[in-house]
């Protein structure tokens, strides 16, 4: 929840760069010093602490990979369940075959195209929240969408609309809506009162209160709603391209399954995992990172 | 400035006050979605799109059980398939409950513990729920084993992140205290560690049922021959459209129901030894932000503080 937080030295504290090169003048007087003896005795721990956690890490992986292949072929069928050996063998050859890349070139333009819609909509609503009546008239309809299951939403969305574009994109925006603007709502109610206060004594319009103060404060906020909301939107796509498509990620597991192509199930499942696990550390955070690269702290 | 604030509400006539509160607004938005649905209705081509009296009508008959439609071999109607339903999703709950607390304390307590489930926790909580569904229905045929196992692997990654979190957060200082005036153990636990741990513990119930309610569903309509998703599915593949649209209400006012008559009290009954700014602060910190369906929680309180503040912004504005 709290980011990784830097305990404030003096230096951060002084804004003015005259006044910090003066510190670091006074500071510098005593030579560098060599580190003490209790510092080192923390660095020893710390570099333990960090070889334990690798080890129980490893530890981990072995167990649980080691019961799946032990798992294959004695207490489900190989076929059923075909151990991490046979699908890290599939891997390569669901790949050549070229599936692999359109099937999530479809499954991304679908979560794009309908996260897309949602992220707008629940971004504004939830700015929009400041205003009671407005955040009453959208009270329910976001506490459905969050309460419901995006199953009903993608079989009414198909039922009505059938293969066009608008069922889909109806049912990954009903889940996904709620999440960003709950989310964007939250960091309403959090926001400097005092700063808002000031603003309206000082008679600031409120237009411009919104583009220098609340947007500005509510950037991490939104970057939470927008990985919430695609981990929702993601799963709700690939249920909605079961029911209505004839490509894409969760046709592709479903056919597999269908056929009894356990193995190619899995290494769909598995490309799944590993594409979220890219683009949660590598894309969202880095990326996260670089945007706030100007605050002090990022408190989500 | 006292004077303001005895003037400023008075600025509006009765009706205008009336129209603008947001009590209001809450009770226009249906009608907003039956203009929407008959709009729909008339500029959609479709010949199975049903006007709201079709579905009305349908969910009538099948509450009042006049619809003479049998569902499966055993002779299901709407309350067979909802029982099933809830039994399955009640004891999926439980297990993932148990077996996540005690997962997720011995990941709080144990760096090494964290370390071990932590990447796992991640990829099971990062799977759809399709996935489990399809493989389910495969592996245990159309039995009540499949639903249920499929609800747990759901729920469980909730319940260990919410409970790890928890333990994370007790306070230290309030534990360094207890230990330095010699509280006995027995009692630091239930008197520090329990209500520390309580906020925590409750997004855990909450997201695990919703998620594991979610997760069902989707299990229902692959991996079993009756409950309520397998209804839905049902009307789904008869082409029904009032039947899919009266059973989707069905779910809504299931889950809203929920919320309001068995979370909502539990919310309040759990937390009333706080007090209420801290419930507050409770809802929008540690809640909201983690399990984002948290915001549910003492909306009534939370409305009460926020209006307060609003007078005084008003007061000042003046």
């Amino acid at each position: 929840m709290s980011g990784p937080q830097r305990p404030l030295t003096l230096p951060d504290l002084l804004e003015d760069e005259t006044q910090r090169e003066d510190l670091a003048t006074t500071l510098e007087h005593p030579a560098p010093r060599a580190r003490s003896a209790e510092e080192e005795r923390l660095l020893a721990l710390q570099k333990r602490d960090t070889r334990r956690k690798w080890f129980w890490r490893i530890a981990g992986y072995v167990f649980f990979l080691g019961v799946w292949e032990l798992a294959s072929g004695r207490i489900l069928n190989e076929n059923l369940l075909p151990g991490p050996t046979r699908i890290i063998q599939t891997f390569p050859d669901l790949v050549e075959s070229g599936r692999f890349l359109s099937s999530y070139a479809a499954t991304l333009t679908r979560i794009g195209i309908g996260f897309g819609c949602a992220f707008v909509f629940g971004v504004l609503l939830g700015i929009f929240t400041q205003n009671k009546w407005i955040d009453g008239f959208f009270k329910d309809a976001t506490t459905i969408s969050l309460v419901s299951p995006g199953l009903i939403w993608a079989l009414t969305g198909l039922v009505i609309w059938g293969f066009e574009p608008e069922g889909w994109i109806f049912a990954i925006f009903m889940t996904t809506f709620a999440l960003v603007t709950v989310n964007v709502a939250e960091g309403i109610r959090a926001l400097p009162k005092d700063l808002m206060d000031m603003s309206r004594a000082f008679g600031v319009t409120t237009w411009r209160r919104q583009r220098d103060i609340v947007v500005p404060f509510l950037a991490p906020f939104i970057f939470t709603a927008l990985r919430f909301g695609f981990s929702v939107g993601w799963k709700v796509t690939v249920l909605t391209e079961v029911f209505s498509s004839n490509e894409g990620i969760g046709f592709e597991m479903r056919v597999a399954s269908q056929l009894f192509r356990m193995d190619e199930f899995f290494t769909w499942a598995l490309s799944f995992f590993i594409f979220t696990l890219i683009l949660e550390k590598l894309v969202l955070q880095r990326y996260e990172n670089k945007f706030f690269r100007w605050r002090q702290e990022v408190t989500v | 400035m006292a004077t303001v604030v005895t003037t400023a509400p008075t600025r509006d006539s009765g009706l205008r006050q009336v129209l603008k509160s947001p009590r209001t607004a809450r009770i226009l938005f249906p009608f907003a979605v039956l203009a929407l649905w008959y709009f729909i209705y008339y500029t959609i081509d479709s010949r199975i799109f049903p006007t709201p009296q079709k579905v009305l009508q349908f969910m009538w008959e099948e509450v009042t059980l006049t619809s003479g439609v049998r569902y499966s071999s055993v002779a299901a109607n709407l309350y067979v398939q909802f029982a099933i339903s809830i039994i399955r999703l009640t004891i999926g709950f439980f297990v993932a409950l148990i077996l996540g607390t005690v997962i997720g304390l011995a990941m709080g307590i144990s760096k090494s513990v964290d370390a071990f489930f932590h990447d796992w926790v991640m990829a099971v909580l990062a799977m759809p729920a399709l996935v489990w569904a399809l493989f389910l229905g495969l592996a245990l045929g159309f039995s009540h084993l499949g639903p249920i196992l499929a609800v747990i692997l759901a729920g469980l990654p909730f319940v260990i992140i919410n409970v790890r979190e928890g333990v994370r957060n007790t306070p230290k200082e309030l534990f360094d205290m207890a230990r330095a005036f010699d509280v006995p153990q027995n009692k630091i636990t239930r008197h520090v560690l329990l209500p520390s741990l309580m906020p925590f513990f409750f997004a855990a119930i909450r997201y695990a049922y919703a998620i594991g309610w979610k997760g069902l569903i989707i299990a229902e309509v692959f991996a079993s021959d009756r409950g309520m998703g397998w209804t839905i599915k049902f009307w789904y593949d008869a082409h029904r459209a009032h039947g899919v649209i009266g059973y989707a209400l069905f779910f809504i006012i299931f889950a809203l129901a929920l919320e309001k008559l068995v979370f909502d009290p539990l919310a309040e009954r759990a937390f009333k030894w706080r007090p209420k700014v801290d419930a507050l602060e409770m809802a929008e910190g540690d809640f909201g932000a983690v399990t984002g369906e948290g915001f549910l929680l003492q909306e009534s309180q939370v409305e009460d503080i926020v209006a307060i503040e609003s007078m005084e912004g008003e007061a000042r504005d003046g």
